[in-house]
């Protein structure tokens, strides 16, 4: 039996077949080493790499063998409750599903609904995500729910709001990227996070037009060599500067589509003038980018959009930032003066990081939002929601407090008492971590569904075990805006149930109004008139449409086809029109790294994904990586006495970590770079600070200040 | 807004005046202050440093444009431009200007700038004690000869422009970073361009000799004439319109041409503030909250300020230079100066002191031409350092670096203390610059092996590491998306996987970016070409 269906990690959403296990088939059995240890356990699933737009057939490592935790033996099979020793022993269904309802409703007792918080994921299926937002606002009655999404994608779509009224990842199919001249990738190391995406660049690299802007010689950064493209190293947390002054330069040296300015946008005027102080020198001596660097930058940039396109893309390296919204909208300002949205010139795009980032941002699992990508406090869109719930207006709590505020407030004086995770590991991927399990651990009471005990479920008072992605019937939206369907192919472990399932209980314990469904068809035909008439419309799509393998790009009203690109005719802003903001560089977040101390950068590795709860457990990619290393320059290392793979402490006032070094000349030498998968005395996160920019809540991953210095080894 | 609010009057409308003016916004729509400005010229705040590229063609007016006066006006901001100050008088608080009207003020800001200096030349008949005022930004207030122009501002740039536009003959006067970036502009815009300066190297304020040296050749190769060591006596006028034919030098000699372009230093505008009592210096003097002196009403900004208070023993005041005549300082004190107003309009407490300005990099604007300096680089690497008295007696000795390379256009010397750089000039290399810049900046402590700095600028930053040399060894890396080592490849490809897909249904390699497809195929021609041939 071959089930047609995608990876379960990132939001390129490989397509994959999964083929039921005949012994000796496995196609990289035996063949020295790159078969996936664990893959041989009894009744897995084998992978093959499936033809689709995003990937064509190709699978990164993690892909090839993500089948291997469906029966990992550290899968939890039955819900564990934590005793006064701090064991984890097995409870029934019923007693836990009883124990959490008999906790929700002390704590709504006792300190209100707001008390009661749940975090999602945004690795949840659209049903999941949407269900889980009902859940919270219909059957908790709180409005404290928020996701990791907000860790990920809030920048960029705060920008994309702001700018083109609407958010989708890229607003145009993956493919178009193929005939680009010339690719801007702002802070996204596709090569390491995505590599089937890197396929897409060639196009650009074959033609010299691949300019990368990254602080470190990343590997994707390496792509440009040879006269494939440039690559720009600002200093970090200097992004939006190089972009002002690629601004600066597009309309000085009148390489702006006037053209298009005039008749698709406003607010021009005013971003001339914002743009107006960047000249190339100024802009060089705060970024480090020379400034021929920058002009021919400027050209290729301006020559793509004349030929074969430009196309400008975002990712975290850029958004991670205090002013990560308004370094998006620099990168948006920079695409509408060339008079690439919506046009035949190119496009921007953010590239989206989570496998449901793009979907999990729609439905209401956002602490402002409700499901179709609409606004809570908008009276409309309340009401059309009261109307598909069919419950009072006045039952729908407000908005809530995003991510970081929400972690923040766990034990504090009127903040959360009890909290829901679903599909996150907070202790590992949120800023700060160190408070923030301190946080857990002040609650009354922590539920975490997951599928093993990662170090957030580790926290729980009950872990509640859920089913994996190929256990599961779904929908997902990939980067592209295009929903996909994800199918079963075998049947979870006895024990296990789905989070719809889980959903479905608790609402039916907790007498909560309204309908929550087990079967995510069910809840998916409910989220096509929950999303209707809204900016993520998916009232056109259904699960056989789906299945018939149409390309459904939303929004998908009922009666049309679907929207494979975006802003053809206009923005979905009241007059139409794309909206220039003006932006300029505010303080740093931090005290800007000076003298022996270092800026540290955090970031990801091919082989693992987010947190590393699921990554780490595969054999073979633990083996490939398996510890955090800190990437510094030789030159720092050396004036500090650090030779390679020597331990090393990375220490500010939220934390230390240690780790072994290595040296690289791909670094500058005031920074330093932290991979942020791992756990414990290695986890990044412990020196990341809770700042967050004040339009999107997004913190600040990319500027942590830290002192690093030889470890003693007569300590720890 | 609110008419009787207290109000702010700003003299001048630059770009240090457009920053202020944008900052006390939010104050104008809180009502809590108003705001007047007055700027002398018709256009509203334009960026000054671009006028060179405007000059020659490069750029537009609209692409410099710092403010939009229908915006200020609809946000609540009196806005007059073409508006000449006639006098200050403080006793009353009152501008009172040109065209008989006064504007009452709770605020002054001084925003003046500065203007050109014109040499004494015989033909150029400059009044020693006339101050520009706000007549004119750019001629100093002097009625220069046709043919001759600062470039300072819009008019200026018109005039270089037609002059660009002809080919005609340009001479600059001044050996200054302003002066080379016009002559570098107007001549590679198609200008035949002499440049004439009396040091013995060019921006002689800035660099060392071999700099300077290093840069004059860059200039004549690209076709730019350098007459160093020339003092200029007067100019020559011919024509019914005496209009510039040549310079004129000590000792007789003369350099023809059609447009003379003086390049010799600014000189901040002091006169009004002068005329109504205050303290100047080289600029307004004013403390370090930029208050005039005995005048906490008065406000002095950018160009026309210097930063100096009353007390000589004031230590965020010491080691100030004087107007330092560039842009970003401006910027910051305007800033400040905006959060004091707003912070006293509301009673609120006063902002902390102004950041101390570390000593500015300088930064040539050229296409083609890339230098950077800053800070003391007259030191050699042989100098044995003076003592100094002043400083404590343990300090660490200054170090110098250096790399020339005056055949292909490179030079670098790094004066540093502690691994910290107190000056630098780079001459040819982009990244090198571009870098000691930052570390300049940051105070950041350089690399002991200082040509670490100088290989940034190295053509092996433009190839890939590691796909260049290819994988040598069978525990290489070949494909890093599926982790598949060059062993494991060659493996495959012995026992019979002899086409690329084989390779990937056996081993993975290649199934992901695909960017390793090359090398793959490499190795599989390696094991079979032997028994081809």
């Amino acid at each position: 039996m071959s089930t047609a269906t995608h990876c379960p990690y990132c939001a390129l959403q490989c397509a994959m077949t999964l083929d039921a296990p005949a012994p000796g088939t496995f196609p990289a059995a035996g063949a020295g080493g790159a078969a996936g240890a664990g893959t041989t356990a009894p009744g897995v699933p084998v992978v093959s790499g499936r033809e689709f737009p995003t990937n064509r057939g190709g699978l990164c490592r993690k892909g090839w063998t993500s089948a291997s935790l469906l029966r990992h033996p550290e899968r939890i099979t039955e819900p564990l409750l934590r005793g006064a020793d701090g064991v984890h022993r097995p409870i029934s269904w019923d007693e836990a599903l009883e124990l959490v309802v008999r906790n929700v409703r002390s704590t709504r007792a006792a300190y209100g609904s707001d008390a009661v918080g749940v975090f999602g994921g945004g690795g949840l299926t659209n049903e999941k995500a949407y269900q889980l937002g009902k859940f919270a606002r219909l059957a908790l009655g709180t409005s404290r729910i928020d996701y990791n999404g907000r860790f990920c994608m809030s920048s960029a779509a705060a920008a994309g709001n702001r700018a083109f009224g609407v958010d989708r990842g890229l607003p145009f199919p993956v493919e178009d990227l193929d005939t680009a001249a010339t690719i801007l990738l702002l802070g996204s190391n596709v090569a390491e996070t995505m590599p089937p995406f890197v396929q897409h660049l060639a196009g650009a690299r074959a033609a010299g037009g691949l300019l990368v802007v990254d602080p470190r010689r990343s590997a994707t950064a390496d792509f440009t060599a040879n006269g494939a493209g440039l690559h720009l190293a600002p200093a970090p947390g200097t992004d939006l500067a190089l972009l002002l002054g690629l601004a600066h330069l597009v309309i000085a040296e009148g390489l702006a589509d006037t053209e298009y300015i005039a008749e698709r946008t406003t607010g021009y005027a005013a971003l001339a003038r914002s743009v107006a102080p960047w000249w190339p020198e100024r802009t060089a001596s705060v970024t480090g980018v020379p400034a021929p660097m920058l002009r021919d930058a400027a050209a290729r940039l301006a020559a793509g959009a004349r030929g074969a396109g430009t196309y400008i893309l975002t990712g975290r390296g850029v958004e991670q930032h205090v002013d990560g919204t308004d370094t998006a909208t620099a990168a948006i300002n920079l695409a509408l003066l060339l008079g690439l949205p919506g046009s035949a010139n190119g496009g921007y795009g953010t590239l989206t990081g989570q496998g449901n980032g793009q979907g999990g941002r729609e439905h209401g699992q956002k602490a402002d939002q409700l499901p179709g990508y609409r606004k809570i406090t908008d009276p409309a869109a309340r009401a059309h929601m009261a109307a598909v719930w069919g419950v009072p207006e006045s039952s729908i709590p407000g908005p809530g407090l995003p991510a970081v505020e929400l972690l923040a407030s766990m034990g504090a004086p009127g903040g959360v008492r009890m909290m829901m995770v679903h599909g996150a590991n907070v202790a590992v991927s949120a800023p700060d971590a160190g408070a923030v399990v301190k946080g857990l651990r002040s609650l009354d009471f922590l539920v975490v569904c997951d599928f093993f005990l990662s170090e957030t479920a580790a926290e729980a008072d009950l872990v509640l075990p859920v089913a994996q992605w190929a256990e599961e019937e779904g929908t997902l939206t990939n980067l592209e805006g295009r929903v996909i369907r994800r199918r079963a192919a075998i049947t979870p472990p006895p024990g296990v149930r789905t989070e719809l399932w889980i959903m479905a209980e608790l609402a039916r314990l907790l007498e909560a109004p309204s309908m929550f469904s087990a079967e995510p068809e069910t809840v998916f035909e409910e989220l096509r008139l929950a999303s209707a008439g809204g900016l993520a419309d998916y009232s056109g799509i259904d699960y056989p449409l789906l299945d018939s393998g149409a390309a459904a790009y939303w929004p998908y009203p009922v009666g049309s086809t679907g929207t494979p690109r975006l802003f053809l005719e206009r923005f979905p802003r009241p007059d139409g029109r794309a909206a220039f903001t003006a932006v300029a560089p505010g303080a740093p977040a931090e005290e800007r790294f000076a003298g022996a101390t270092l800026a540290l950068a955090t970031g990801r590795l091919l082989e693992h994904y987010q947190s590393g709860a699921q990554t780490r457990r595969v054999p073979e990619l633990a083996a490939a990586q398996p510890e955090a290393r800190l990437v510094i320059h030789p030159a720092t290392a050396a004036a500090r006495g650090i030779t390679d793979g020597a331990a090393v402490d990375v220490a500010n006032a939220r934390g230390n970590v240690r780790v072994r070094a290595q040296l690289s000349t791909g670094i500058r030498p005031d920074t330093v770079f932290l991979p942020f998968h791992y756990p414990g005395l290695q986890s990044a996160n412990l020196l990341t600070q809770s700042a967050t920019d004040p339009i999107s809540g997004m913190p600040e991953f990319k500027t942590s200040t830290v002192l690093v210095r030889a470890a003693d080894p007569q300590e720890g | 807004m609110n008419e009787n609010a207290p109000r702010v009057v700003v003299v001048g409308f630059g770009p240090v005046a457009a920053r202020l003016v944008e900052e006390l916004l939010p104050g104008v729509a809180a009502g809590t202050l108003a705001v007047t400005v007055l700027g002398a010229e018709p256009e509203p705040a334009y960026n000054r440093v671009l006028v060179a590229d405007l000059g020659v063609g490069r750029t537009t007016l609209d692409a410099i444009t710092l403010a939009d006066p229908t915006q200020l006006r609809s946000a609540g901001v009196d806005v007059r431009l073409g508006v000449r100050v006639r006098r200050v008088d403080r006793a009353s608080r009152r501008v009172l200007l040109a065209d008989g009207g006064t504007v009452a003020y709770s605020w002054l800001v001084f925003a003046t700038g500065s203007a050109a200096v014109v040499p004494n030349l015989t033909g150029l008949n400059p009044d020693p004690l006339a101050d520009p005022g706000l007549g004119s930004a750019g001629s100093g207030g002097a009625v220069l000869p046709a043919g001759v122009a600062a470039l300072r501002d819009v008019r200026d740039a018109a005039v270089l422009r037609s002059a660009v536009d002809a080919g005609a003959r340009v001479v600059v006067l001044g050996g200054g970073i302003l002066g080379l970036e016009t002559a570098l502009a107007a001549a590679e815009e198609g200008a035949r361009v002499t440049v004439v300066h009396h040091g013995s190297h060019l921006m002689g304020r800035s660099l060392d000799k071999a700099g300077g040296s290093l840069l004059a050749t860059t200039l004549r190769r690209r076709g730019i004439t350098v007459a160093g060591n020339a003092r200029s006596t007067g100019v020559e006028l011919a024509g019914p319109g005496r209009s510039f034919s040549a310079l004129l030098l000590d000792g007789g000699s003369a350099i023809d041409g059609d447009l003379l372009i003086l390049s010799c230093g600014v000189r901040p505008r002091t006169t009004l503030a002068a005329g109504s009592g205050l303290a100047t210096g080289r600029g307004i003097l004013v403390d370090h909250e930029l208050r005039a002196h005995h005048d906490p009403t008065v406000f002095a900004v950018g160009d026309c300020a210097e930063v100096r208070c009353l007390d000589a023993s004031c230590l965020p005041c010491r080691g100030t230079t004087g107007p330092s005549g560039l842009i970003g300082p401006g910027w910051r004190q305007a800033e400040f100066a905006a959060r004091a107003l707003l912070a006293e309009a509301s009673n609120a407490a006063s902002p902390a002191g102004l950041p101390q300005e570390k000593e500015s990099v300088i930064l040539l604007k050229a296409r083609g031409v890339d230098l950077a300096a800053a800070g003391t680089v007259t030191a050699d690497p042989w100098d044995e350092e003076l003592p100094e008295t002043d400083v404590a007696p343990v300090r660490e000795p200054l170090m110098v670096s250096q790399w020339s390379d005056p055949g292909h256009g490179r030079y670098v010397k790094m004066s540093t203390r502690a691994g910290v750089l107190e000056g630098f000039v780079c001459v040819g290399m982009p990244r090198t610059a571009a870098e000691l810049v930052l570390l300049f900046e940051r105070g950041s402590e350089l690399p002991a092996d200082r040509s670490s700095l100088l290989r940034l600028d190295g053509p092996e930053q433009l190839v890939d590491t590691g796909a260049s040399s290819g994988p040598t060894g069978p525990e290489d890396t070949v494909c890093r998306c599926a982790g598949v080592t060059c062993g494991t490849i060659t493996d495959a490809v012995e026992s019979g996987c002899g086409t690329l897909p084989e390779v990937s249904a056996a081993t993975r390699a290649g199934t992901g970016c695909g960017g390793c497809h090359d090398t793959i195929r490499t190795l599989i021609e390696r094991h079979f070409a032997p028994a081809a041939a």
